[in-house]
């Protein structure tokens, strides 16, 4: 267990410094990005699988979401960056990458297979998957960004 | 000229010439609706000015009156800087946001600092960040399930795409043809590991070649002014993240169509 958790956020610190680097954060916040990613992926995977009643995907990525925010935010003072600095790409690797594509091949597969069964199934492949995304996107985006809203005096002045 | 740090208080006119300027260039860069409101009202503040600010989706609008006279007004419209996105330059901007309050910088000098701020080159040498992105898009596909195969296909499908990606926009190619370009190359090599039964996991490693494309910044700056009711901004956001996203997918359709590879 302690095995996956640790590659989990190994994987999820990688992730999270290379597509930060397509969004040009300063060279002093990979590091802040890459600790908050790996916490907040890890604490996520612990909770759909470490707990006795292991929970669903959406409220498990609201928990974990909101876990990165709060240390975006208590962490921007030490980067000196602004709090989604590290905040938005520390939630990339939650970003329900895969669902979106099921959704869109669903959608795809809808309008090419028109006969009754196949159009069916895939509709529902295009529901499922496009709810399951939206629903995470609106979790990841309340969850990380409340912490924000609560400590706005920490996190916009940050930069001073 | 009235910024020439002789005086106190500059003009309404130099100051929204200013605002308009920073607030163009920080919508560009990818900063939230509501820090640029607080950090274009903490630099109005400074010069005595008072600010009403409306962020479009292609174009910046203020008003600039100065405190206590409100019935003379200024209003300004400026278009929004086509920058990539840039969090080291909403942070340098935002400092400099802060210096100007702290310490009653004059425009002048403001203006200087902010000249030198947007004149700077803040990426990572493009190998790296080349690099970077592959090994983060491996790192993606791990995450979703992959295997050491499927994380080798992904970050040479990543590799191939991203560098094309760079090449066509430093052309001035439209980011639409560029997102369906990119994602067919990754597409097309994401399908070697179905098509010659490379690892055990080739469905994950054709999904996930993609990925390195999808817009999270824009969905994620888009709810996150949804939040702040900024609603026409967080709209316009949203649609532009939307149809990337919908290029990638057609890419990625493509690809497969191309490749013969059934997509479920």
């Amino acid at each position: 267990m302690f095995e996956q958790i640790f590659q989990d956020a190994l994987f999820s610190a990688i992730a999270a410094i290379g597509f930060a680097a397509i969004s040009q954060p300063p060279v002093r916040a990979y590091l802040f990005c890459a600790l908050i990613a790996a916490v907040g992926h890890a604490g996520r995977f612990l909770l759909m699988t470490a707990l006795d009643e292991p929970l669903h995907i959406v409220p498990a990525t609201l928990c974990a979401s909101f876990a990165v925010g709060l240390l975006a935010v208590f962490l921007s003072p030490l980067s000196k960056t602004p709090a989604e600095t590290c905040l938005f790409p520390a939630l990339l690797p939650m970003i329900p990458g895969i669902y979106a594509y099921k959704a869109f091949g669903g959608l795809a597969m809808c309008v090419l297979r028109q006969s009754g069964g196949a159009f069916d199934r895939y509709f529902s492949l295009f529901m499922q998957n496009g709810l399951m995304c939206m629903s995470l996107l609106l979790c990841l985006v309340i969850g990380g960004t409340i912490p924000i809203f609560i400590f706005k005096k920490v996190s916009f002045q940050a930069t001073r | 000229m009235s910024d020439n740090c002789t005086c106190r208080e500059p003009s309404a006119r130099d100051v929204g010439r200013f605002l308009a300027q920073y607030a163009s260039w920080m919508t560009g860069c990818g900063a939230t609706c509501i820090r640029i409101e607080k950090n274009v009202n903490r630099i109005a503040a400074t010069y005595g000015k008072r600010v009403e600010l409306t962020i479009m989706p292609r174009h910046v609008q203020m008003s600039v009156s100065d405190h206590g006279d409100e019935a003379e007004c200024l209003t300004l419209n400026t278009s929004v800087k086509a920058t990539p996105i840039s969090f080291a330059l909403n942070t340098r901007l935002s400092e400099l946001s802060w210096k100007i309050s702290d310490r009653k910088l004059p425009l002048a000098t403001a203006r200087f600092m902010f000249d030198r701020i947007i004149s700077a080159d803040y990426g990572l040498h493009r190998w790296l960040v080349l690099l970077s992105v592959s090994c983060a898009n491996a790192s993606f596909c791990r995450l979703f399930g992959g295997d050491a195969v499927a994380m080798g296909v992904v970050a040479v499908a990543t590799m191939a795409g991203y560098w094309l990606k760079t090449f066509l926009l430093e052309r001035h190619i439209d980011v639409r043809a560029v997102f369906i370009l990119c994602s067919f190359v990754s597409a097309v090599l994401g399908c070697s590991d179905i098509l010659f039964s490379l690892g055990s996991t080739p469905d994950i490693a054709l999904g996930t070649s993609v990925l390195y494309l999808v817009p999270g910044i824009p969905f994620l700056n888009s709810f996150s002014d949804m939040l702040y009711r900024h609603y026409i901004c967080a709209f316009s956001r949203f649609a532009d993240a939307t149809v990337l996203t919908c290029c990638l997918s057609a890419g990625l359709c493509l690809g497969m169509l191309a490749m013969n590879v059934g997509m479920f």
